[in-house]
């Protein structure tokens, strides 16, 4: 029989003392099972354990006290809220969700301890072997998975002269009357490409265009300009074009205090969706819900605003297929993707809620991830990155439009999106309020 | 580089023959050609010559039939290993792992060929060699296939390439009537040329057609523009991802770093970095030596047409092919042409 190997993470207040109290009443205990000591289940972060799967883990156990107990009072709320998430996430990628439990025992209960314990090693033995981690030399095998299920919508006509003018009209107004020190929107290249543009003078407005193309989410540069330096002067507001999706993503920033909500004038433009070079609708125009930016300081609306017809969910559609798939065949097709990524973080760079000054995937002392461009290292920075977005991403999706080579990183985190809109009714950025995932708030969690 | 003024071995082959051909190389050896792969194309191992993409448009790659990433993932792959380090109690042992296959590279676009060509300069003729890239340099022949026009984002003639330049593979292909003329450029070319099989001709291959070279800034007058205010405000827009650099035909540069394997065995490996990255060159203490975005993106830029031109003997040529790939997958639409135009003639 296939003698897995567990690893167990137990807060040393409650269960790791509740191991004990089995051993001191000479109950039996799985020895698949390696306890690892920690201060409180609030310690164990998500990449603590994709590290113990991506080490080759068959099953990851956390224990922690009993809600109403955490000597530290909100951290096993926290674990209550995040290893779901993860659980959730790991599946989507192709992990079977039976290889993580999350329980609690007291420092008392020694029987419960050795009764979780071995029902979970129960479980785990019953998989077999994990086939999480990869091999370095693994040939790469390119997904077949849907395919061709994305049908195509074309881009409805529409007329951009007056929204143009209207950005152009305000932005002179705000710059000449010295409210903003610049203005983020878009102009087009001598290539005819649609492109992020920084304007400062009123002269300079002439630049400004909106059309079917502008695709960047340029709040992506907010924090890096509003970020008060010690010992120069606080930056001045800055004006930025926004679409709905976009708009969003200042909520979460100010939620976050990155910059505050005075620092920004929003130029919100009524939008009837975004295209692809090909000239169809790009996939989050096809599955937005809003037309109008929720945050918006000056609303530029055409003259003749044709909504674009929300047609269908296929987005939905597709996480729900790769649902219904066997593990087996998830981590085929994230692993058949994530092969291809180079690691060149054009994903991260162009999303705005990614703006941690070093990310913990680059860090040069990460104990959680390698250098190498290798795919054990890729699928950890992919789920983590999608992880660490969770309640937060707006779904602008410029993730998955920057990638060079067309890696479907958006399903993660709308797969997440789904997930935490179920559990806590909430999507990120409709209102200031940080994501649902890291605050804490009481009585949020109901046992059972 | 010096050209041979013997007349070039040509022949008329079909596309049957073609395939048939590169049939043959796929069971004799490795075979990478452009193949599809989730909508984009990339410079893939292929079982047999139907699994070759040949003229495929796709989302990504408006050149017809070109990989996203250059060539140069074959020579200089991301992740390289260097060697195993094993350490049982006092001992320590060291040991290398070469790559000691043969390989074919089919549909190689001028610009990619010369690519590898100026990668030659630092990692062959200039000690110390690189041995990996050495080894897979040796092991591997180019079949080139010239391209009938630029493709939108192209600019390989005004760098001093051309779209039908035999100059860096081994073996040649031009499309025409009905078929392809092949040519055989080097003695390795040669070698792998079915003796008898194909009708030898005396034709020579249709000139591609082209236009719209601009003029590049020589080499001397890079250094005068190093203080301008321009780079800082070009770069504005520029997102510090690296992508630009990872799909360039000969961007190299790279980070090494000892990992751990397993209990007592650790592995070194080397993996692409790129200067346009924003802890490129982080050293201790926390110090960026180039903090800002435009100095960031003005080396990237000197590196191509002034340093490694400079460094490494080019003469006038320089490390930029005219490929555009940059300008292709760059998310937020810097434009490498704009800033060749600029400095020639400032807006
Ligand atoms: S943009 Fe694409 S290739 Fe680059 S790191 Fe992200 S997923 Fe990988
Ligand atoms: S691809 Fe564009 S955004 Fe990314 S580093 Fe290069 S120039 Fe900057
Ligand atoms: S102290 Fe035990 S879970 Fe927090």
């Amino acid at each position: 029989m296939y003698e897995p190997r567990i690893i167990a993470f137990l807060c040393s207040w409650c269960s790791y003392t509740g191991a004990d109290t089995a051993g001191i009443a000479r109950m039996k205990s799985p020895a698949n099972i390696r306890a690892i000591r920690v201060p409180c289940s609030g310690r164990v972060s998500p990449e603590l354990v994709m590290r113990a799967f991506d080490q080759g883990a068959d099953g990851v156990l956390v224990l922690g006290c009993h809600i109403g107990e955490c000597h530290y009072d909100t951290g096993n709320h926290r674990a209550a809220k995040r290893l779901p998430i993860l659980r959730s996430l790991m599946t989507f990628a192709g992990l079977e969700p039976e290889r993580l439990h999350l329980d609690w025992v007291s420092a008392s209960e020694g029987e419960r301890f050795s009764k979780i314990a071995e029902e979970f090693t129960g479980d785990v033995r019953a998989l077999g072997p994990v086939h999480w981690r990869v091999n370095p030399d693994r040939k790469q095998v390119a997904s077949q998975m849907l395919a061709a299920s994305r049908e195509a919508i074309p881009y409805p006509e529409t007329d951009c002269a007056a929204k143009t003018d209207a950005i152009r009209k305000k932005a002179r107004e705000l710059l000449a009357n010295n409210q903003v020190s610049c203005v983020i929107g878009y102009e087009v290249s001598r290539r005819g490409r649609s492109r992020p543009v920084f304007v400062y003078t009123p002269e300079e407005t002439g630049r400004l265009v909106w059309n079917p193309d502008c695709t960047n989410n340029l709040t992506t540069y907010l924090p890096a300009r509003l970020r008060p330096i010690k010992g120069k002067e606080p930056p001045k507001p800055v004006a930025v074009v926004v679409k709905p999706c976009d708009s969003k993503a200042i909520n979460v920033m100010v939620a976050e205090n990155l910059y505050r909500r005075d620092q920004v004038y929003a130029l919100g433009v009524a939008c009837e969706g975004i295209r692809c070079p090909d000239g169809n609708l790009q996939t989050r125009c096809v599955t937005c819900q809003e037309a109008v930016p929720i945050v918006c300081d000056t609303l530029i609306s055409g003259a003749t605003s044709s909504f674009i017809p929300r047609l269908s969910s296929y987005a939905r559609e597709e996480i729900a297929e790769l649902q219904d798939a066997t593990p087996a065949e998830r981590l085929e097709f994230w692993l058949g993707h994530f092969d291809r990524c180079i690691r060149c973080y054009a994903c991260r760079q162009a999303c705005p809620m990614c703006n941690c000054p070093v990310c913990l995937y680059e860090r040069d002392d990460s104990t959680f991830i390698g250098l190498g461009i290798g795919l054990n290292e890729k699928r950890t920075f992919h789920l983590g990155r999608a992880y660490h977005l969770a309640g937060r991403c707006v779904g602008c999706n410029e993730c998955e439009r920057a990638c060079p080579m067309n890696i479907p990183i958006g399903l993660l985190n709308q797969k997440l999106a789904e997930e935490i809109e179920a559990t806590f009714d909430y999507r990120a950025g409709l209102t200031v309020a940080p994501s649902p995932v890291v605050t804490i708030l009481s009585g949020e969690y109901k046992e059972g | 580089m010096s050209k041979s003024t013997a007349p070039k071995k040509r022949w008329l082959i079909s596309q049957a023959e073609l395939e048939a051909w590169l049939d043959g190389i796929a069971n004799a050896r490795t075979l990478i050609a452009p193949r599809q792969e989730s909508g984009i194309i990339l410079y893939r191992p292929v079982a047999k010559s139907g699994e070759i993409a040949w003229h495929g448009q796709t989302s990504r790659s408006a050149h017809g039939g070109r990989p996203v990433l250059s060539v140069k993932e074959i020579f200089f792959p991301p992740t390289e290993r260097l060697f195993t380090i094993q350490k049982t109690g006092q001992e320590i042992r060291l040991k290398e792992t070469f790559p000691d296959w043969e390989t074919v590279v089919f549909g190689v676009r001028p610009c990619d060929a010369r690519g590898v060509k100026l990668l030659d300069a630092l990692f062959l003729d200039t000690n110390p060699v690189d041995s990996f890239y050495a080894r897979r340099r040796g092991n591997t022949t180019l079949i080139g296939l010239a391209c009938k026009e630029l493709g939108p984002t192209c600019f390989c003639t005004s760098v001093g390439g051309a779209p039908d330049d035999a100059q860096d593979v081994d073996i040649m292909l031009y499309e025409t009537d009905g078929g392809y003329l092949a040519e055989a450029v080097t003695e390795k070319g040669r070698f792998l040329i079915p003796g008898g099989e194909w009708k030898e001709t005396t034709a020579s291959p249709q000139q591609s057609t082209y236009s719209g070279q601009f003029p590049v800034p020589e080499k001397g007058k890079w250094p005068e523009h190093f203080n301008d205010e321009y780079w800082a405000k070009m770069s504005e827009r520029c997102l510090s991802c690296r992508a630009c650099a990872f799909v360039c035909p000969t961007c190299r540069c790279f980070a090494v770093r000892d990992e751990l394997v397993k209990p007592g065995e650790f592995e070194r490996i080397r993996c692409w970095d790129s200067c346009a990255g924003e802890n490129y060159r982080l050293v201790a203490g926390g110090h960026r030596p180039r903090a800002e975005k435009g100095e960031r993106l003005r080396n990237r830029f000197f590196c191509k047409f002034f340093y490694y031109p400079e460094q490494y003997g080019l003469g006038a040529a320089s490390a930029c092919t005219g490929c555009g790939r940059c300008i292709e997958v760059c998310p937020v639409g810097v434009d490498i042409t704009e800033v060749l135009m600029h400095l020639e003639k400032p807006a």
